[in-house]
Protein backbone atom coordinates (compact mmCIF):
# COMPACT_ATOMS: atom_id res chain seq x y z
CA UNK A 1 0.00 0.00 0.00
CA UNK A 2 0.87 3.78 -0.96
CA UNK A 3 0.49 6.53 1.43
CA UNK A 4 -1.63 9.57 0.99
CA UNK A 5 -0.11 12.48 0.10
CA UNK A 6 -2.05 15.94 0.95
CA UNK A 7 -1.00 19.02 -0.72
CA UNK A 8 -3.01 21.87 0.91
CA UNK A 9 -1.34 24.68 -1.81
CA UNK A 10 0.50 24.56 -5.17
CA UNK A 11 1.47 27.50 -6.29
CA UNK A 12 3.11 26.97 -9.80
CA UNK A 13 3.69 29.16 -13.08
CA UNK A 14 5.08 27.69 -15.89
CA UNK A 15 5.35 24.04 -17.57
CA UNK A 16 6.02 23.77 -21.04
CA UNK A 17 8.49 21.57 -22.90
CA UNK A 18 6.82 18.18 -22.57
CA UNK A 19 6.51 18.54 -18.55
CA UNK A 20 3.93 17.07 -16.46
CA UNK A 21 1.70 17.68 -13.24
CA UNK A 22 0.24 14.57 -12.33
CA UNK A 23 -2.20 14.80 -9.32
CA UNK A 24 -3.03 11.38 -8.07
CA UNK A 25 -1.09 8.03 -8.18
CA UNK A 26 0.36 6.33 -11.43
CA UNK A 27 2.25 3.45 -12.49
CA UNK A 28 4.93 4.03 -14.12
CA UNK A 29 6.27 7.49 -15.43
CA UNK A 30 8.98 7.59 -18.65
CA UNK A 31 10.57 10.73 -18.94
CA UNK A 32 12.90 11.38 -22.05
CA UNK A 33 14.35 14.13 -23.26
CA UNK A 34 16.84 15.37 -25.96
CA UNK A 35 18.30 18.52 -26.26
CA UNK A 36 20.37 20.36 -28.66
CA UNK A 37 21.25 23.81 -27.84
CA UNK A 38 23.32 25.89 -30.26
CA UNK A 39 24.32 29.87 -29.24
CA UNK A 40 25.75 31.92 -31.18
CA UNK A 41 27.18 35.20 -31.17
CA UNK A 42 24.90 36.25 -33.43
CA UNK A 43 21.31 35.33 -34.50
CA UNK A 44 22.04 33.51 -37.33
CA UNK A 45 20.50 29.46 -37.82
CA UNK A 46 20.64 27.17 -41.12
CA UNK A 47 17.68 25.62 -41.20
CA UNK A 48 18.96 22.07 -41.97
CA UNK A 49 21.05 22.20 -38.67
CA UNK A 50 21.58 19.15 -35.97
CA UNK A 51 20.44 16.73 -38.41
CA UNK A 52 23.20 14.22 -38.07
CA UNK A 53 22.85 12.40 -34.91
CA UNK A 54 25.82 13.33 -32.09
CA UNK A 55 27.12 10.58 -30.26
CA UNK A 56 25.65 12.00 -26.70
CA UNK A 57 22.33 11.25 -28.36
CA UNK A 58 23.04 7.76 -29.24
CA UNK A 59 25.41 6.09 -26.97
CA UNK A 60 24.08 3.79 -24.23
CA UNK A 61 23.74 4.74 -20.42
CA UNK A 62 24.51 1.82 -18.00
CA UNK A 63 21.34 1.68 -15.59
CA UNK A 64 21.85 -0.13 -12.21
CA UNK A 65 19.98 -3.39 -12.00
CA UNK A 66 17.76 -3.26 -9.13
CA UNK A 67 18.34 -6.46 -6.88
CA UNK A 68 15.08 -8.04 -6.43
CA UNK A 69 17.11 -10.22 -4.23
CA UNK A 70 16.42 -7.33 -1.16
CA UNK A 71 13.05 -8.29 0.52
CA UNK A 72 11.51 -5.07 1.17
CA UNK A 73 9.22 -4.15 3.79
CA UNK A 74 7.22 -0.96 4.70
CA UNK A 75 5.63 0.05 7.80
CA UNK A 76 3.11 3.14 7.09
CA UNK A 77 3.08 4.02 10.92
CA UNK A 78 1.20 6.91 9.85
CA UNK A 79 -0.57 6.94 6.23
CA UNK A 80 -0.32 10.17 4.92
CA UNK A 81 2.44 12.61 3.70
CA UNK A 82 1.16 16.27 4.59
CA UNK A 83 2.80 19.69 2.73
CA UNK A 84 1.38 22.57 3.14
CA UNK A 85 2.06 24.62 0.10
CA UNK A 86 4.69 24.44 -2.71
CA UNK A 87 5.85 26.93 -4.40
CA UNK A 88 6.95 26.13 -7.91
CA UNK A 89 8.21 28.32 -10.72
CA UNK A 90 8.65 26.59 -13.57
CA UNK A 91 8.82 22.54 -15.14
CA UNK A 92 10.32 21.92 -18.49
CA UNK A 93 12.24 19.19 -20.80
CA UNK A 94 9.89 16.03 -19.50
CA UNK A 95 10.03 17.07 -16.44
CA UNK A 96 7.20 15.80 -13.49
CA UNK A 97 5.96 17.44 -10.49
CA UNK A 98 4.08 14.56 -8.85
CA UNK A 99 1.65 14.83 -6.38
CA UNK A 100 0.62 11.10 -5.46
CA UNK A 101 2.76 7.88 -5.59
CA UNK A 102 3.79 5.95 -8.22
CA UNK A 103 5.92 2.37 -8.68
CA UNK A 104 8.37 3.15 -11.62
CA UNK A 105 10.38 5.90 -12.31
CA UNK A 106 12.79 5.56 -15.55
CA UNK A 107 14.14 9.45 -16.80
CA UNK A 108 16.61 9.99 -19.35
CA UNK A 109 18.18 13.48 -20.37
CA UNK A 110 20.78 13.98 -23.19
CA UNK A 111 21.86 17.47 -23.74
CA UNK A 112 24.28 18.74 -26.15
CA UNK A 113 25.76 22.47 -26.07
CA UNK A 114 27.86 23.77 -28.41
CA UNK A 115 28.64 27.69 -28.38
CA UNK A 116 29.86 29.49 -31.64
CA UNK A 117 31.66 32.52 -31.51
CA UNK A 118 33.09 35.08 -33.88
CA UNK A 119 36.62 34.70 -34.70
CA UNK A 120 39.08 37.58 -33.76
CA UNK A 121 39.92 39.68 -36.83
CA UNK A 122 43.29 39.12 -36.26
CA UNK A 123 43.53 35.22 -36.57
CA UNK A 124 41.49 35.03 -39.71
CA UNK A 125 43.17 31.87 -41.02
CA UNK A 126 42.95 29.70 -38.08
CA UNK A 127 39.14 29.48 -38.20
CA UNK A 128 36.97 25.77 -37.57
CA UNK A 129 37.80 24.20 -34.97
CA UNK A 130 35.50 21.16 -34.77
CA UNK A 131 35.28 17.97 -32.70
CA UNK A 132 35.61 14.62 -33.74
CA UNK A 133 32.21 13.92 -32.16
CA UNK A 134 30.70 16.28 -33.91
CA UNK B 1 18.30 -9.95 2.64
CA UNK B 2 15.61 -8.23 4.19
CA UNK B 3 15.00 -4.63 4.72
CA UNK B 4 12.63 -2.99 6.83
CA UNK B 5 11.27 0.62 6.20
CA UNK B 6 9.09 1.94 8.98
CA UNK B 7 7.40 5.39 7.96
CA UNK B 8 6.57 7.59 10.73
CA UNK B 9 4.50 10.63 10.54
CA UNK B 10 5.76 13.22 7.58
CA UNK B 11 4.69 17.07 7.99
CA UNK B 12 6.41 19.42 5.64
CA UNK B 13 5.54 23.02 6.04
CA UNK B 14 6.10 25.31 2.72
CA UNK B 15 8.90 23.90 -0.14
CA UNK B 16 10.37 27.19 -2.22
CA UNK B 17 11.37 25.57 -5.90
CA UNK B 18 12.98 27.55 -8.63
CA UNK B 19 12.75 24.73 -11.44
CA UNK B 20 12.54 21.12 -12.11
CA UNK B 21 14.09 20.55 -15.61
CA UNK B 22 15.80 17.73 -17.91
CA UNK B 23 13.34 14.41 -16.91
CA UNK B 24 13.75 14.56 -13.43
CA UNK B 25 10.90 14.45 -10.79
CA UNK B 26 9.22 16.19 -7.85
CA UNK B 27 7.45 13.41 -5.76
CA UNK B 28 5.04 14.13 -3.12
CA UNK B 29 4.66 10.26 -2.32
CA UNK B 30 5.95 6.86 -2.50
CA UNK B 31 7.66 5.33 -5.25
CA UNK B 32 8.95 1.57 -5.66
CA UNK B 33 11.96 2.37 -8.05
CA UNK B 34 13.51 5.59 -9.39
CA UNK B 35 16.09 5.70 -12.35
CA UNK B 36 17.17 8.71 -13.64
CA UNK B 37 20.29 9.25 -15.99
CA UNK B 38 21.28 12.37 -17.79
CA UNK B 39 24.74 12.94 -20.05
CA UNK B 40 25.44 16.61 -20.95
CA UNK B 41 27.84 17.28 -23.53
CA UNK B 42 29.62 20.74 -23.45
CA UNK B 43 33.68 19.92 -23.77
CA UNK B 44 35.91 22.84 -24.11
CA UNK B 45 35.98 22.02 -27.98
CA UNK B 46 31.90 22.41 -28.03
CA UNK B 47 33.24 26.17 -28.34
CA UNK B 48 33.75 27.19 -31.60
CA UNK B 49 35.71 29.68 -32.58
CA UNK B 50 35.36 30.86 -36.59
CA UNK B 51 33.01 31.86 -39.30
CA UNK B 52 29.42 30.97 -38.70
CA UNK B 53 29.35 27.48 -40.74
CA UNK B 54 26.20 25.08 -40.48
CA UNK B 55 26.81 22.61 -37.89
CA UNK B 56 26.90 19.06 -39.39
CA UNK B 57 25.27 20.11 -42.77
CA UNK B 58 23.58 18.09 -45.30
CA UNK B 59 25.78 15.36 -46.27
CA UNK B 60 28.00 15.41 -44.29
Amino acid sequence: MKRLSVVQLLNSKTFLLSSVLQIGDSREINARSNVLAVQRQYELFYGSEGEVVFPVFTKPIPTLDVPMSVQTYRLHESPVISVRSIYLIAASTASVVHIGSTSTVKGETRIKHIRQLAESTTFREASIRMTKDG
Amino acid sequence: MNYTVVNREVQIGDIYLTAVTSSSIFLIGDADVIQLASAFDTPPESLIVGPFVPLTPKGS
